[in-house]
């Protein structure tokens, strides 16, 4: 009864948005978007010539580009190409993610051994390797090492650990660290604690992780050869200096399928996985 | 003999600007079932962890036998904690492994590295295993998943990896706070039964003070840090656990 009285009395009163922090929210808003309507305003982007970009696409490919030369990519030495390519991306993705498995460890902040030199050592390497764009990597191994298929496995090395290395490292810090504890409380030594606690925490994570880099890894196979690096990117190369359209259009197409089979099978494989996922989920709840 | 002795502990986090625990003095020794109560945030979870160096203390000592734990480098203390048994609040089982694996795990100290990497247990290690999980009445459940355990059951695995090291002295942190009042009792029985069979002295952290009263021979009380009791359990009075619990920390 008394509290009901006062309820009658006094006007209770509440807000969503308060004053000094709605007025900074709003102006950081309000930035964004000025500094979005000044960039298209800058770069001067004409939407009538973008429009009509899509006729002349049509155009040159009809022209030029077409009919590929579906007799030159069956020819024995551009399928040897592909195999190539093939391999490069799986030594270097094998490569790659093995070396990113104890960088990862070590560059995760709640689990690594040594917080004062192997953390920032191994933080330094995986930045190091995706400051460096992939290609650049290719032109920077083709120049020390010469053409050919090491250069790119090499480079495609370099890459999974800078994209794999990040990730995986960012899965371990998320862990319950309580498992880890546990396993320090019994005596276990750094090693020890990483395959019997982080190991069974991070794995499902990791595999969806690893068909993902195998992914981007191969995208980036069927090019390096651009850059000298062997497998197809070679064969893309000489044809578009030589002005053989109807090749770089036959090139272009078996890349895009080859791209295309590899993510059918990874999306396949990630569905099985987070559907064990989702499995595992439903037996803890 | 005593078999753990802290002297003058006290521990702060990196940080913090005031001490978690302050001067903390305590002995246990060979059959005591040592409780340690007291409200939230009074730092019952910091000096157990200290005692391990779960936590490092910032300065005082605790000696387990002769050993003072305190100043030993990394791979030492590495073998002291094989003697030291832990069971957690929240079980800290690992998850994704079986019944079985997370027993053995209580060996990897005793275990060398690359037949841990293979876990390649010996046989008698194996043998003990299943002895335990016997004694705490999971044998039939030796090759479910930890995560398919319901939680006293979880609690018994605790119980068994952490016997699995052939402990000196067990920690609990709060062994029966995730477990309902039932469980919790058969926990408190199971684990009481055993370090009485084994003879393993216990301390142990615990919010219930009737579970504290009627399992543990010795109490110490904390307050925000400070020990405000400490002695035997019948001789704790109402005035003291009134002193203990006046000032709730949140």
């Amino acid at each position: 009864m008394s509290t009901q009285s006062q309820t009658q009395n006094r006007q209770l009163h509440w807000q969503r948005y308060r004053y000094p922090q709605s007025l900074i929210q709003f102006t950081l808003v309000l930035l964004a978007l000025s500094a979005l309507a000044y960039s298209i305003h800058f770069l001067n982007i004409d939407l009538q010539r973008l429009l009509s970009v899509f006729g002349r696409v049509g155009e040159v490919l009809a022209e030029r580009y077409f009919p590929p030369d579906l007799a030159y990519i069956s020819q024995p030495g551009y399928l040897q190409s592909v195999i190539e390519s093939i391999q490069m991306a799986y030594l270097g993705a094998i490569l790659g993610m093995l070396l990113a498995v104890p960088l990862a460890w070590f560059a995760a902040w709640n689990v690594t051994p040594a917080r004062r030199w192997l953390y920032p050592l191994a933080r330094l390497a995986i930045m190091g390797s995706r400051s460096v764009h992939e290609m650049i990597w290719t032109i920077l191994f083709v120049t020390v090492l010469g053409f050919g298929m090491l250069p790119g496995v090499c480079a495609l090395v370099m890459f999974c650990i800078g994209f794999a290395g990040k990730l995986f490292a960012e899965e371990i810090e998320v862990i319950d660290m309580g498992q880890v504890e546990a396993m320090q409380a019994n005596g276990a030594n750094p090693l020890q604690t990483f395959m019997y606690a982080v190991w069974p925490q991070v794995r499902t994570a990791w595999t969806g992780i690893a068909i993902y880099t195998w992914d981007v890894a191969f995208r980036a196979a069927t090019v390096v050869g651009f850059f000298g690096a062997g497998g197809m990117g070679w064969y893309l190369k000489r044809n578009v200096q030589q002005l053989e359209t109807e090749r770089v259009a036959a090139i272009l197409l078996s890349i895009v399928l080859l791209v295309l089979v590899s993510e059918l099978i990874s999306a396949w494989a990630r569905h099985r996985l987070s559907r064990r996922r989702a499995g595992n989920q439903l037996q803890n709840a | 003999m005593s078999i753990l002795h802290v002297n003058q502990l006290v521990a702060r986090y990196p940080g913090a600007k005031t001490d978690t625990l302050k001067e903390i003095s305590f002995t246990v020794n060979p059959a005591d079932f040592y409780a340690i109560i007291g409200p939230s945030g009074a730092g019952k979870s910091t000096l157990i962890r200290c005692i391990n160096r779960l936590v490092e203390p910032t300065s005082g000592t605790v000696r387990l036998f002769d050993q003072q734990i305190t100043q030993l480098p990394p791979r030492q203390l590495r073998q002291t904690r094989r003697h030291i048994g832990m069971i957690f609040q929240e079980f800290n089982l690992v998850d994704r492994m079986s019944v079985m694996d997370n027993v053995l795990s209580g060996r990897l100290g005793y275990t060398s590295t690359w037949r841990s990497m293979l876990k390649l247990f010996s046989q008698a290690d194996i043998q003990r295993a299943l002895e335990l999980l016997e004694r705490v009445g999971l044998l039939e459940h030796v090759d479910k998943r930890a995560d398919q355990l319901s939680g006293g059951q979880r609690q018994r695995v605790g119980i068994a990896r952490a016997l699995m090291q052939d402990p000196q002295l067990l920690l609990l942190d709060e062994p029966t706070a995730s477990l309902d009042p039932k469980i919790a009792r058969d926990v408190m029985t199971l684990i009481q039964q055993t370090a009485r069979d084994l003879q393993i002295p216990v301390l142990c952290n615990i919010h219930d003070v009737a579970l504290a009263k009627e399992f543990c021979n010795r109490i110490l009380g904390l307050q925000d840090g400070r020990m405000m009791f400490d002695g035997e359990t019948h001789s704790m009075s109402q005035q003291d656990l009134d002193r203990i619990y006046e000032r709730e920390v949140l």
